[in-house]
């Protein structure tokens, strides 16, 4: 009882800042809220793999292209479709292709899961490149029509307009994270981090180990397709540095180890963190990498395990101070 | 009382055994009957092959040549998933659990095994009362319920090798290879552990690996002496205690089960 309610104290406020933040922020930190959620969820997809199922991959941003592209091909070449079957198609061919790709990434761990994932995320920035005549290649794909949001009883929601966009993307990544959050509860959950623990094991008590692999990896691009098609439809705009780049795939990871391995929402808070210091720099963006390193080095040095230890800590602290209230009031009661 | 244990037919047969790491060939021409509703004790010393040999039946090897029939049908080289889902489980020699799970947690997965709880993505699993009884239960039953929210690195070495134990019963296999799981224990913790054994197998046939002569011939029904990758000696454990060869190549002269 008392575990739900702290994570209550978590999430209460997260949503009710969500929501009345297009009322307080102006337009341009609307548009930096909505990135920072987008690769909230993009970092917790990752952070699946990562903390859940014990899977370091170092090419996640294939997946987040993936969904980016399919939802931008589906808005360009399907005339008339509506904006969720968009996301839906954005989202299975994220899926599709981590289906396509697990029968030899189910083999793989370890450093070998990270370089083959790299190795795949690279091919598919060379594919994109290659076939620019309908990608774009580094141009990319813009301009390309929003559709608006048809929801029966209400109507269509134009979805040009900033702020009704915002709550649908909000909505759509909020009910996403949920679902990954519940997915880790569930009996697959616990199979999932038991694989973590010990694979050979999990294989010995009878559970297939490569089937429930690939379920992971196809649940964990399945969202991050989501990101991505979210993210394609917030720029208006999707290009191969843009979702395939050096960095797509490292982001994410060093959000992940920024907010902390091991917790669902450690990821949201590195997320959180790494946007604001990109945003503090951006006037300096030469240096901005340079300050981003200092960052991380400080917060290996000195917390490993990222900045939920930090609430941890504090959470313990307050506990042995309330203890220590309590006491003192008993104390007081019997004199 | 041996004997009123026994019924006919064999859980497992063994047929002509041979597996190489490499050039080195560690098993040589192994076979071996374990009739259903047995305790077979396998001995030999160290470097005998007698956990390569329990990794050959269980599929973590493919054996290099021979045949494994489990139930009577053939099940070479199947994976431990495909044999574990069959019903032939097994412990290992050094404790494998989930190590920053509870124990709770550790053997609830045995349970969700045994009750073919798997593709399961709708349900919250600490909602599921049913398996959090089935599990408590077994805790109860094998003395863990102090350590029940304990992650399972923290655990006393004599409880992680409980917890061990527990995990390949929990999943209620027909047959189950434990490799030796007296392992470092104490006199009475292997006291304890022989009690285990007894009231997690009964009604089940086991083939244990064990040094400790106490446990080999207070539990074994057969016993089975290894020696450098060959089969020595099969026989009850009263033969074996007074077989030439297994005397001269395994305990040099003083009799096996001298200790006991």
């Amino acid at each position: 009882m008392k575990r739900n309610m702290r994570g209550w104290l978590i999430w209460i406020p997260m949503i009710g800042a969500l929501a009345i933040a297009p009322q307080v922020l102006g337009a341009f930190e609307i548009t930096i809220v909505l990135g920072m959620a987008i690769f909230a969820l993009f970092s917790i997809s990752l952070n699946l793999l990562l903390s859940f199922a014990g899977l370091l991959s170092f090419g996640h941003a294939m997946f987040f292209a993936a969904g980016a592209y399919g939802t931008v091909f589906a808005l360009e070449y399907i005339q008339g479709v509506p904006l969720l079957p968009a996301v839906l198609i954005g989202a299975l061919s994220a899926a599709f292709l981590a289906l396509a790709l697990s029968p030899l990434l189910v083999r793989a761990s370890g450093h070998t899961f990270a370089m083959l994932t790299m190795a795949f995320s690279q091919i598919m920035y060379a594919i994109v490149m290659k076939y620019s005549t309908i990608t774009g290649g580094n141009d990319g794909i813009s301009g390309f029509p929003i559709p608006a949001l048809g929801i029966p009883g209400i109507g269509d929601i134009d979805m040009t307009m900033e702020r009704n966009f915002y709550y649908a993307a909000i909505t759509i990544l909020g009910i996403s994270a949920w679902v990954m959050w519940f997915f880790t509860r569930t009996p697959f959950g616990s199979i999932m981090i038991s694989m973590r623990d010990n694979p050979e094991r999990v294989a010995y008590l009878g559970f297939n180990v490569s089937i429930s692999k690939a379920v992971v990896l196809v649940v964990s691009a399945w969202f991050a397709g989501v990101a991505g098609s979210v993210y394609a439809l917030f720029q208006n705009m999707v290009s191969v540095d843009g979702v395939l780049g050096p960095m797509s795939s490292f982001t994410p990871l060093i959000n992940c180890f920024i907010g902390g391995l091991g917790t669902f929402i450690g990821p949201v808070f590195g997320t959180g963190i790494g946007t604001m210091l990109t945003e503090l720099m951006s006037a300096h963006p030469e240096q901005a990498q340079l300050v981003f390193s200092f960052v991380l080095i400080l917060l290996v040095l000195f917390l490993p395990g990222g900045v939920m230890t930090l609430y941890w800590k504090v959470a313990a602290k307050w506990m042995v101070l309330q203890n220590r209230i309590q006491s003192a009031f008993l104390k007081g009661n019997h004199g | 009382m041996a004997d009123s244990r026994k019924r006919q037919s064999s859980i497992l047969e063994i047929d002509g055994l041979n597996h190489y790491f490499g050039e080195r060939q560690v098993l040589f021409d192994i076979g071996l009957q374990i009739q259903e509703g047995t305790r077979h004790a396998i001995i030999g010393p160290n470097g005998a092959g007698k956990t390569t040999l329990f990794n050959t039946i269980t599929g973590k090897f493919k054996p290099t040549g021979g045949a494994v029939l489990f139930k009577g049908k053939e099940v070479t080289g199947f994976k431990p998933d495909k044999l574990s889902r069959r019903g032939l489980g097994r412990s290992f020699q050094i404790n494998s659990t989930f190590a920053n799970l509870t124990t709770f947690q550790n053997l609830r997965m045995a349970i969700l095994a045994k009750e073919n709880i798997r593709f399961n993505f709708f349900r919250n699993l600490d909602k599921m009362h049913r398996i959090t009884a089935e599990t408590d239960a077994f805790l109860t039953r094998v003395g863990l319920m102090a350590e029940r929210n304990q992650p399972a690195n923290l655990l006393s070495y004599g409880k992680h090798r409980c917890l061990e134990l527990s995990l390949a019963m929990a999943i209620d296999p027909d047959l189950v290879l434990l490799d030796e799981p007296a392992a470092g224990m104490s006199r009475e913790e292997t006291h304890q552990m022989v009690k285990l054994i007894r009231d997690l197998t009964r009604d089940k046939t086991v083939v244990i690996i064990e040094h400790d002569m106490d446990v080999v011939f207070s539990l074994a029904d057969r016993i089975t002496v290894l020696h450098h990758g060959e089969i020595l000696a099969t026989g009850s454990p009263e033969e074996i205690r007074t077989n030439q060869a297994v005397k001269s190549a395994y305990l040099g002269e003083t009799e096996v089960g001298d200790v006991a």
